[in-house]
This record gives C-alpha cells, structure tokens and sequence, in this order.
C-alpha cells in the first residue's frame, strides 16, 4: 500500500531530529514568517534566527544624518521609500526633519523621484537609495535616465548593498540558510550553489507565500538529515538558473562595488555600491559636499547583535521599554520587517 | 528585504509596462524584461518588473514535494 | 467671468456674509427648525439623548464616493447611530480659507443636504468663517449632533462578552485606501470608492432584529485592527480573528500588496464593527445583506475570556498569532 504524503506543513511539525538553526535574511521572509504565525508550529528543535536582510535594519545611523542634512540644510527635496522615514538618526528621523520644515516625499519607485524632477526644475531632488541586488536596479534606471535626459536637478544618495560577502561574514550563524527570493531573481542560483559547494554553507532559495515558505522549510529539513551540504531553489516560478542578466547588466553600468557599512555589523568589505565616475554628477555626495559623518547610535540599542542571531530582542535591555515601534532607538524597531518591531508585535501570546 | 507583487500585465509601451494586482493597475520599467507581452505574469519590485513568473505557487511547491519523497 | 471666490468679507459679518448664508447654506440646509437667531430651539421627546461632535480636515476635500460635506454629516451620524441613537438634529461650523472656490462650497453643502436627508437628521445652526490665505487647508468643518437612543438599547465598547460574534458591515479599508491613493501621488489607480455613508438605517435594520446588541463602532481612523484592540480594552476581552474571513476588495487587496500595507489598518467611512450573541449572528447577518450599505457583511471573529486587551489571529496556514498594535503614521512600504 502507498503510504500518504505527509505535507510540507506536517514535515516541520514532526520533526525530532537533532537542533536545527535556520537563518532566514530577507525582512521579507521575516514578516511573513511572523504575519503567517509560522513560528508558533514549529518544533522546539527548530529555531529560526532572523539575519540582517533588511535594508532599513542595515542601514547606519550616519545615512539618515546625511538624508536630515540634505533636507534641512541644503534644502533638497528628499525623496525615499517609506520605511525610511521613522528610522532615528543621531539628532533625528526623516520624520523629524519633515516637522522642521524639510521637504521629505515618499515615492513608490526611484523612478517617480526622477519624474518629479523633471517637472520641478527649479528644486533639488535627492532619491535616497537603499537596498540590495533587488532593488539597485530601479536606482540605476534612474540615475541612467536623469542622465540621459540631462536632468541637473537630480541625484541619489547611495546605501545599497551586496549580499555574498555578508553571508560569509554570517557563516556559522545558522545550519543553512532561507535565501532571499528576489534578490536571487537578480543574481541567479551560482552564488548560492558556490556556497553550498565550496565553503560548506547550505541554504535554500524561498518564496514568500505561506506555501512557498513552508515548503522551503520542509526542503530544509529533509536535506539537513543528509548531513551534506546542500542548494535547492525552492522558488523556480521566480528565480531562473542565470538570475536577471539585464538586472547585473545595469548594476553593472551604473554602479561599481566598495566598503560599506553595515549598522551592527560594521564595515564588510566590498559588499557596497557607489556609483561610478562616468555617473558623478548623480552622487549626492559630490553634489551637495557633504561632510564626512560620523553617527552615533543609542549605546544601549544591541540591533548589531540581533542581526547577527548573537542574541534575540527581548534580551536587549531598552527592547519592550524605551524601544517600541512607536518610539524606535534601534533600525530593527522601525521597520515592520525588522527583527524587533516583528517580536514586538507578534509576540506576547 | 524586498516586498514583490505578483501582476498581470496588461498593456506595454515605450519601455513601460501596465501592470495589474486584482484591480490596482501601476505603470512600471519593463526594461529588465525581453519580449514581455500583455497576459504574462511579472514580479515587480520598486516600480521595475524584474522577472517573467508563473501565476501562482502551486504546481512549483508540488514538484518540490514530489522530490522529497 | 470671473471665478466666484469666498473673500475675508464673507467672514466679517456684514452684508456679505448674510449673503454668503442665505445663497449657499440657507439654500440647501432649509427646514423649519434652522435658525436665523443666535441658537435653535428643540423640542425633544421624554428619554435618553447621545449627542457628539466631530471636526473633519479631509485632504483632498473631493474624492471618488464623497467629500468633506458628506462625511461631515457621516461622521456625526455614525457617532450617534452607533450608540443605537436615531440621529435628529445637527449644527455645523465651517472654517473656510481665503479664495475658496465658491461653486466648490455650493457643491459641498448641496452633499450635506443630500447625506443629511437620506439620514433623516436635520441641519438646525451653523457658522461660518473665513480664515486667511495659508491658515487653513481650503476648508474644515466641524458637526455636533444630537439621537434619540432606541429604548432598550445599550451599547458601549466595554460590553462585549466571551461567546459573542464580532461583525463587520462591509468590506474593509475603502475609504482610507482612496484617500491615500490621491494624496499621496503614487501613480496608482484602482477603481476604489471611499466607502462613505450615513449607517443610521444599518443600524436601525440590525436593531429590528434584536435589542441585545453589545457593541456597536465605526471604524474610522486606524482602521478595524484598532477598533478591536480598543473594544479589547474596554471589555477587557480577548478578540480572536479570522483573518481568512475578512472581507477585502480586491482593488483594495492590490493596492495593499503594491504598498505592503494591511487593510485592517485603513480608515473606514461607512463600515461598523458590531459584537453581539452568538445565536443572533445568522438573523442579522441576514437583515445586513439586504441593506444598501451592508451587503458585504460578515463574521470576522468571536470574542474570547482568554487573552484579555489581546487580538488573536488565526492565519491562513491554521497557526495563532497576535494580530500587531496598530500605531503611527501609516508608511507604504517597499523593502
């Protein structure tokens, strides 16, 4: 007789193997995960540890202090996505800067952000460009078509960032790895194949729908009983073999790589990008002259530690208190996918 | 780290692409895209469509399944 | 000719603004008990009186489904109906800015007459000013209004009990979604209508049905999401939800995708939050569907003696989870 499959809901729930630590590093992944209660099914043996996916988590306090600066004092339009607007700079938010007076926009796409400079020649417009492989495209399309139109009223502030090197920087935080779906629709399967194969560390490429996680999930546990390293791509409705060639391409064009800063996990190197010389005159930076910042985040705020799985929220001291999302002191409380604002939100039953 | 929409496109012009999630229609960059045509299914992102995808998730997590056992 | 203009002469209290009155409010609000003294004179039947009040700073003033004239009279009229109170007369106070269109204003009291009719409630005192340039956004407008409540009805946010079912009116989110949509310049188009409407004949259709109604709110700022953890609260109940059950358009539903925003948190002009007995669920439920503002009613939860101030989830997947605190400035969000 055919025994019944057991589905990939019932695979994690029955699980009595040995621990199992599984990282996932997309705020995304993060949200659903809280948002579909899939923590609350999961066997005591499974942790999951949530990785410094998130851009507005990542993104130093130095970076909101330049945005305030640019707002206030050079007297830009500043555009930005809004998960950017609430997060604390050393002095203040975007938000605050707004109540100063700063004009502060919130666009859909870095796309708009040109648009609107265009139709407003006579004021500065700055796009504040976070994120990773994913979305630096969209700021690289825009960049490409202020310059293409000669739009001298337009320019980005850049933050983005590269994933590779973080993973290597996060190896051995976890026994494999949720892999980022759509930053893995740009990249393509080789970098996460790689990893698997030369430096041991295995993971899985996830979707975001309540079937797609599960599913990775359950991929996860069966091939961890392997005891081999291993690579699946879980989300193949998305994410082909070659990833996005033009998506690189324009990267490619338009950016080229640096040190970054990390908030919390400091300066990894090369896994930043700034935009080239050919494209200096969209440089915010350049443009505006703006000074070398130094941000000083809250002391008592361990986002840095949260990001890393080195410790979880509600082992921070301000977590809960002076922390909440109505009043964040760390990134990780701003935005609804960062690992604190979704343990404050989602947890207490 | 990134909030992806699965849309329908509906309409392409001059590098654009007229997409729709249930009813909420959006222009957005169909430039990351060859040969998109009205009736594919996009993922977008940021207002940039950055891959051709099936409509939903079921026969991907099917064949995933299929291959555990 | 030129466009006509509401001046800082039509708030000074001469010819002008006796003009101002007679053409445009006079006009449209006429009926035997609007006053032309300093204050109406009622006269009001034995029995218990709900009176409220409600200031009203819409930006943009036009939207698709209303304006701030109807949802003036929306407001107050929700207030009172949700205290079981049949809405019976109104006083409204315009703050209007200089260069305020006068055809605009027309059209704005024109909707007030017409909501204010279709609910049954007069319009017996008004005022009017006129504010400089810049001191206010075109225009605001504050409504009080008083209801005569049924007689054996009783509700209050802190009367919900363990057992009961926890009612929407209608689906959710429409009006908070369509405000954003031409406020905030997205580039987004839906074909959404704010679900604006005056509920006094909801709310009267419910209560032919039985008296025993605990709880009745509209879930206006914030959203559904919050008028559950504030029933939470005052009852001191725990709210378990189905998420699975809440009626969502889908324009609306795309929308929120498109922005990473949750309908439970998005502002609802014409949509009530109703607790009462379990074993009366069916027979409103049945009144509500029959109704010109109802027809998408549905059960969306029960309310529970477990956690107390809480809002628990039951997601797609089957699992338990709290449903987040709702809170601050509502931020569409990409990464």
């Amino acid at each position: 007789m055919e025994e019944k499959k057991m589905t990939a809901k019932e695979i994690i729930e029955s699980y009595d193997g040995p621990k199992l630590r599984i990282m996932e590093v997309c705020g995304t992944h993060t949200h659903e995960i809280f948002r579909l209660g899939i923590r609350k099914i999961l066997p005591k043996n499974i942790e999951l540890i949530s990785g410094p996916g998130c851009p507005v988590c990542v993104t130093p306090v130095s970076f909101i202090d330049e945005a305030v600066m640019l707002a206030l004092e050079k007297q830009a339009v500043v555009c930005t996505f809004g998960d950017l607007i609430r997060v604390p700079g050393t002095k203040m938010s975007l938000a605050g800067a707004r109540a100063e007076g700063g004009t502060v926009k919130i666009v859909y796409t870095p796309l708009d952000a040109v648009d609107y400079a265009r139709n407003h020649p006579e004021e500065q417009v700055v796009f504040l460009a976070v994120g990773f492989e994913t979305t630096t495209p969209a700021a690289c399309l825009a960049v490409k078509k202020a310059k293409e139109e000669e739009l001298a009223n337009f320019s980005i502030l850049t933050a983005n960032k590269t994933m590779p090197n973080a993973y290597q920087a996060l190896k051995g935080s976890a026994d494999a790895f949720l892999y980022p779906g759509h930053v893995n629709a740009i990249t393509g399967e080789e970098e996460c194949r790689r990893l698997a194969e030369e430096d041991g560390i295995s993971g899985v490429i996830a979707g975001f729908t309540a079937k797609e996680i599960l599913t990775a999930l359950a991929v996860i546990i069966e091939k961890s009983q392997t005891g081999k390293p291993f690579f699946v791509n879980c989300y193949p409705r998305v994410v082909r073999p070659e990833g996005s060639p033009a998506g690189r391409r324009i990267i490619e064009e338009v950016m080229e790589e640096c040190d970054t800063e990390w908030r919390g996990l400091g300066v990894i190197p090369m896994s930043g990008q700034r935009l080239k010389e050919a494209y200096r005159d969209y440089d915010a930076r350049i443009k505006f002259a703006l000074p070398h910042i130094e941000g000083r985040p809250n002391p008592a705020c361990r986002c840095g530690e949260v990001l890393q799985g080195k410790c979880l929220p509600p082992d921070c001291k301000v977590f809960g208190k002076g922390c909440t999302p109505q009043h964040p002191i760390g990134a990780c409380m701003v935005s609804n996918e960062g690992t604190c604002s979704a343990y404050y939100q989602y947890g207490g039953i | 780290m990134c909030v992806g929409l699965a849309a329908k496109v509906v309409g392409i012009k001059n590098g654009m692409a007229v997409i729709d999630a249930s009813g909420a229609k959006r222009e957005v960059s169909a430039e990351l895209l060859d040969e998109l045509e009205p009736g594919d299914y996009v993922m977008v992102h940021a207002g940039v469509a950055i891959a051709k995808i099936t409509s939903d998730d079921e026969s991907e997590t099917d064949e995933l399944m299929e291959m555990l056992s | 000719m030129a466009e006509k203009k509401v001046t800082l002469a039509h708030g000074a209290g001469g010819r002008q603004t006796a003009e101002l009155i007679h053409e445009v409010f006079q006009a449209h609000f006429a009926n035997p008990e609007f006053t032309a003294d300093d204050a109406a004179v009622l006269s009001v039947e034995k029995g218990r009186i709900a009176m409220t009040t409600d200031g009203f700073i819409v930006s943009p003033y036009e939207f698709n489904g209303g304006n701030i004239g109807k949802l003036s009279i929306c407001g107050t009229v929700n207030d009172l109906a949700c205290m079981g109170a049949k809405p019976m007369y109104m006083t409204c106070s315009f703050i209007i800015e200089e260069g305020f269109p006068m055809d605009k204003l027309e059209m704005i009291a024109a909707s007030m007459e017409k909501t204010a009719n279709e609910a049954g409630v007069r319009i017996v005192a008004g005022d009017t000013k006129v504010a400089g340039k810049g001191q206010v956004d075109h225009v605001f407008i504050t409504t009080a209004g008083i209801g005569r409540i049924e007689e054996d009805v009783h509700t209050s946010g802190a009367f919900a009990k363990p057992g009961d079912v926890v009612i929407v009116t209608g689906d959710i989110g429409r009006h908070g979604c369509t405000i954003l949509l031409a406020r905030e310049d997205l580039g987004i188009e839906a074909d959404i209508k704010s679900d604006c409407a005056p509920l006094w004949g909801t709310v009267e259709s419910m209560l032919n049905v039985t008296k025993d109604i605990h709880v009745i709110r509209d879930a206006t700022r914030g959203g559904v999401g919050t008028v559950l953890y504030e029933i939470a609260a005052e009852s001191g109940v725990g709210v378990s939800l189905d998420s699975q059950s809440v009626p969502v358009d889908g324009a609306v539903r795309g929308v929120c995708g498109m922005l990473g925003l949750d309908p439970l948190y998005l502002a609802n002009e014409g949509t009530l939050v109703v607790i009462a007995p379990a074993d009366k669920a069916e027979l409103l439920l049945e009144a509500l569907h029959k109704g010109k503002y109802s027809a998408n009613a549905a059960v969306i939860g029960k309310i529970t003696e477990e956690n107390p101030g809480k809002v628990v989830m039951t997601t797609e997947i089957g699992a338990q989870t709290l449903l987040p605190q709702p809170g601050g400035e509502l931020l569409p969000r990409i990464c």
